[in-house]
């Protein structure tokens, strides 16, 4: 076995803190596989924490040729000057063709810091990545210019080829009990100084918001007109046993909690059925609802371009509608 | 440059030897038919519970206990076996404990952590803890991808 020619693959960052985490690492891996293969190399997966044999095991068992994994009591809390030190060097020393991680809060902090010391691009929030089969490089799609055009990337001339995606953008592969793989033990053996001190962590107390995994998701825009219309968007995600999103408008006004946030900075969701209403369309929005099932939309403004990629459109008055619509659905349950 | 040990990893099912995860490890020879080996068996898919063989011996070489797939076979010193949640613990005549397996399940797998100061014939220390595990000394393999193919 070859391995410095194996670890020049397809690397993925496990990020394992939380369900969702731990699900958009998984998501990657899925793609990461299916890149790999293109490219004919590995796919590698880093775990690094103070206790990741769980990890390491999970992520073999989703794809995964080669963990790289490291285990140090300093390693426990996501410090990004720490974990930016440890895995700089690996890099640097195995020379991965492709890197990538979830766009969340811990991934939209460590892998801009981690690209510059690595002196090379970084595609912020992906929503595709592809490999360009004539030169082999990494496609990286992701919403430019405020989310007016969807821009294809490439990183040509610095290694490796760095991205960050949204959880929800890819499905993850089946969980399969029979795989078998490498694990591989960088020293580590002095984790350097962070200037950051953690003196306590203490996890939000926030009502459990499951937008990825809801099979109905109602999303409300600015169009709705105030924070009392947005909430009747509960009345009618619980008629149809769904969740409710929201727009960065609807966010900047302060109207609901920015988990509920969809698109380009929030979140990405697959549902069976997804009603949007009093949201006009714009990428940023749409960017994370490409991958519903069937789309319905209200908008009072036939033009919106959310009627370009709604499966049925209503035009009308949000307010006005809204109100038939739940009375509607109560008279059905 | 960065250097690195290397083991295996199951999806399903491991052990932790000398800090490193992998699916089964062997020291000694376990068709022999005398002396100490120790075998942590490779679990095929479905299987949760560790399969552990071993021929603890004395410094003279006598065998304190044979141990086949965790079941007693042999048992001249009059050890005892101790059954634990998820796991099992030996104990000799005086009742210290020889040997201790503990298994820790996960969501979608299970990994094993051994403890135990196990010698030779020639009175070598073989295994011995490691933090939360065991050290191996000596000769050995330490990745079984299968699970051991015995002689009878």
């Amino acid at each position: 076995m070859d391995t410095s020619n194996d670890l020049k693959g397809v690397w993925v960052f496990g990020d394992y803190r939380n369900y969702f985490q731990n699900r958009v690492t998984l998501q990657l891996i899925a793609k990461a596989r299916d890149l790999a293969d293109k490219l004919n190399t590995k796919v590698i997966a880093l775990a690094l924490g103070d206790r990741v044999h769980q990890w390491a095991m999970e992520y073999v068992a989703h794809g995964v040729d080669i963990v790289l994994a490291a285990e140090h009591p300093d390693l426990k809390s996501y410090q990004v000057e720490t974990y930016c030190s440890v895995v700089a060097p690996w890099v640097e020393a195995f020379q991965p063709q492709i890197f990538l991680a979830g766009a969340t809060s811990f991934g939209r902090e460590f892998f801009p810091r981690l690209a510059k010391r690595l002196h090379t691009g970084l595609s912020a929030d992906c929503v595709a990545l592809e490999v360009d089969t004539e030169t082999g490089l990494l496609l990286q799609t992701t919403p430019g210019f405020g989310g007016e055009l969807l821009a294809e990337i490439v990183t040509p001339d610095h290694r490796p080829q760095m991205a960050t995606v949204h959880p929800g953008v890819f499905q993850e592969r089946p969980h399969n009990s029979e795989a078998v793989g490498r694990i591989l033990y960088p020293d580590v053996d002095v984790v350097p100084e962070t200037r950051v001190k953690l003196i306590r962590s203490k996890r939000q107390q926030t009502r459990q918001i499951k937008l990825e995994e809801a099979p109905v998701v109602v999303v409300g825009g600015r169009g709705l007109g105030s924070r009392e219309q947005f909430e009747s968007l509960f009345e009618l995600a619980e008629l149809l046993e769904g969740e409710v999103g929201a727009t960065r408008p609807v966010i900047g006004s302060g109207w609901t909690e920015k988990e509920r946030l969809l698109g380009q900075t929030g979140k990405t969701v697959k549902p069976k059925l997804l009603v949007s209403i009093g949201a006009s369309g714009a990428v940023q929005y749409t960017t994370g609802i490409l991958g519903s099932e069937t789309i319905v939309a209200i908008n009072r403004d036939p033009q919106a371009p959310i009627f370009n990629m709604a499966d049925l459109g209503l035009v009308g008055d949000a307010n006005t509608l809204l109100p038939l619509l739940i009375e509607a659905l109560r008279k059905r349950i | 440059m960065v250097g690195f040990t290397e083991s295996r990893v199951s999806a399903h099912h491991n052990y932790l030897v000398n800090d490193r995860l992998t699916p089964g490890f062997v020291v000694g020879n376990p068709n022999s038919d005398n002396g100490f080996f120790f075998l942590a068996d490779s679990l095929l898919p479905g299987q949760d519970t560790p399969l552990i063989s071993t021929r603890l011996v004395n410094a003279k070489g006598d065998t304190l206990l044979e141990l086949y797939l965790n079941n007693i076979a042999a048992n001249p010193a009059g050890c005892t076996n101790q059954s634990l949640p998820r796991g099992f613990r030996i104990l000799d005549s005086s009742s210290e404990p020889l040997l201790e397996v503990l298994t820790q399940d996960f969501p979608m797998g299970h990994l094993t952590r051994i403890k135990a100061r196990l010698f030779d014939e020639h009175g070598d220390l073989r295994i011995g803890p490691l933090g939360e595990s065991i050290q191996v000394q000596g000769e050995a393999k330490l990745i079984l991808d299968a699970p051991f193919i015995f002689n009878s």
